[in-house]
């Protein structure tokens, strides 16, 4: 097994501390909802809380895709690698540089071909 | 302190408490988004007309940073509109609209204080957030100058939640239970119903209930997008923005404005001969005791206020043809109302007409309530529901067959206002039309 990227570590870390139970109880296939238990303001809190640590801005055009909690880890790592909105399909795990590095979020100067932030919401 | 002291009120009249008195609605005052102004409120309401726009954001503060951009706003609100004994500058925006209202609704009723005892006329009015603008100013002031005596000295008589019922009261002279409810977005649902409550006891003659709300404010703006429930998609199509029961809502629009309704016992207006537009007729006040921003899923604590205010007011479910509903146009707020309209009224759902005044104005939290009744006592009044704008493409999880982009007209007699809020709190109100029939005793 590939060994987990920091985010995920500390997605995880923070899940499970908000939760009052031990990391080895929160898994990356757990269901937000319906394993841990998180109503919708929990989900919230929990998106607030990685915006805080990340220095993200997660539009809630982006909320519906975030299931599971490998699908906050795959988010998190596909926005620090400097892409902008949800990643495409499968999660992206080979982010671990910039997990290394969080702060070093998307560059400053967009790239040509990243979508734009307003773009990417739908009318 | 040893001077002698005023001799204690001689009220003229008191009722003995419990004498089960009926209420009607008198008067109506109201500022919105779509117009100061019953009349005007009306048409625009009838014409479907939003009064959601772009928001161009506070002053220092970029809209940009703001996930939601739209608001419905009280554009055409200008501080000279009080009247003139009021002091403008030394009272929130949202006292003064309620002040406005207040004014409109008096003389709509055509209550004249001068031939009233003042202590058998009260104010109950609801606010959710109340003076939030001063509040935050000068909260970020200290903050910045750490000068404590640089606090303007009127910034606690302007935050604090009960300025509006207390200058209401002091511009008319209303010298009986003075009273403002704060349950979030059922505050002003809920001082009806206290209104209600106020007459059948005896406790007053007439009560100048409704509503205020203006925190379209840098921070109060800020926590409501923070909390996600505010609409983001539609910030380039604001008129779009607001839309209860329809697919794409996704969350609501910050509203703001002031309703207000003259509610007198039917004894007092009569005896003035007064107009009278309706009845309030029944209450139900419940906490779902569930979670503090999230409604009971299935609708049982909604269905049962519902029923509850209808007890109360000797209706059956079968008689109710019009509800003014809360729909605030969150993902999660308006199946569960749906669900509880068809959980209580089962085949005759389809059959209400059904609006949310919501879809033109916005969600103006602690006024809503006074909104959705001015809304509620209009619509048996003339006989004509207001449309549900952008209800355009209709979410399974929430159709109704009574809800119409369109005016709808009907025979209503009996109409509810469903106001539910923060803090896991429902009203329901219940209002009937009047005629001159209904002045006749009945068993309750």
């Amino acid at each position: 097994m590939v060994s987990e990227s920091v985010i995920a570590t500390r997605i995880r870390t923070a899940l499970a501390e908000h939760l009052k139970r031990d990391v080895s109880k929160v898994q990356l296939q757990d269901d937000l909802k319906k394993d841990l238990g998180l109503d919708s303001l929990a989900m919230i809190e929990l998106l607030f809380k990685i915006e805080e640590t990340f220095d993200l801005e997660i539009p809630n055009d982006d909320l519906s895709q975030i299931t599971t909690v490998g699908d906050v880890v795959a988010y998190v790592e596909h926005r620090l690698s400097g892409a902008k909105g949800a990643p495409a399909a499968r999660p992206v795990a080979a982010a671990t540089v910039a997990a290394n590095h969080p702060e070093a979020e998307a560059p400053a100067t967009p790239k040509p071909a990243a979508p734009k932030k307003k773009g990417s919401r739908r009318a | 302190m040893s001077a002698a002291r005023a001799k204690p009120p001689q009220p003229r009249s008191v009722p003995s408490p419990g004498t089960g008195r009926r209420a009607v609605v008198t008067g109506l005052g109201i500022v919105s988004p779509i117009g100061i102004g019953i009349d005007t409120f009306w048409k625009n309401a009838l014409a479907g007309r939003s009064g959601v726009t772009s928001f161009r954001g506070f002053e220092g503060f970029p809209i940009e940073g703001y996930r939601s951009q739209v608001a419905g706003q009280v554009l055409d609100f200008d501080p000279s509109q009080v009247p003139s004994g009021v002091q403008a500058d030394r009272y929130d925006r949202y006292a003064l609209l309620a002040i406005v209202a207040t004014m409109e609704a008096l003389g709509d009723a055509g209550l004249r204080m001068e031939r009233e005892d003042p202590y058998r006329v009260g104010v109950i009015m609801g606010a959710g957030m109340g003076g939030m603008l001063i509040g935050e100013e000068e909260f970020n002031k200290l903050h910045r100058n750490l000068r404590p005596n640089r606090v303007h000295p009127n910034f606690i008589p302007m935050i604090t939640l009960n300025s509006a019922s207390g200058i209401i009261a002091i511009t008319v002279g209303a010298k009986g239970v003075n009273l403002t409810i704060s349950t979030a977005c059922s505050s002003s649902a809920h001082a009806i119903g206290q209104a209600l409550t106020s007459i059948r006891t005896g406790q007053a003659d007439v009560i100048i209930a409704g509503g205020a709300e203006a925190s379209i404010t840098p921070l109060t703006f800020a926590g409501f997008c923070s909390l996600r429930a505010l609409s983001t998609a539609f910030n380039g199509e604001p008129a779009r923005a607001s839309r209860p029961f329809d697919r794409a809502r996704d969350g609501f629009v910050m509203g703001e404005g002031a309703g207000v309704l003259i509610v007198e016992s039917l004894e007092h207006a009569q005896r003035r001969k007064a107009r009278i537009y309706a009845e309030v007729a029944g209450y139900g006040a419940t906490s779902e005791a569930h979670h503090m921003v999230i409604p009971e899923e299935h609708g049982v604590e909604m269905a049962a206020t519902m029923q509850l205010a209808l007890r109360d007011a000797g209706v059956r479910a079968a008689q109710v043809d019009h509800i003014n509903a809360h729909a605030t146009a969150t993902p999660i707020g308006d199946p569960v109302e749906t669900a509880a309209i068809r959980r209580l009224f089962t085949k005759r759902a389809d059959h209400i007409l059904v609006n949310a005044t919501k879809s033109m104005i916005g969600h103006t939290l602690g006024a809503a309530g006074a909104m959705g009744g001015v809304s509620c006592v209009l619509a048996l009044h003339t006989g004509l529901v207001h449309p549900t704008i952008n209800y355009d493409d209709p979410d399974p999880a929430c159709e109704l067959g009574g809800i119409s982009t369109e005016a709808q007209e009907g025979p209503l007699r009996v109409a509810l206002l469903n106001a539910f809020g923060f803090g896991s709190n429902n009203a329901v109100v219940v209002l009937k039309k009047w005629s001159e029939s209904s002045a006749r005793p009945r068993p309750r």
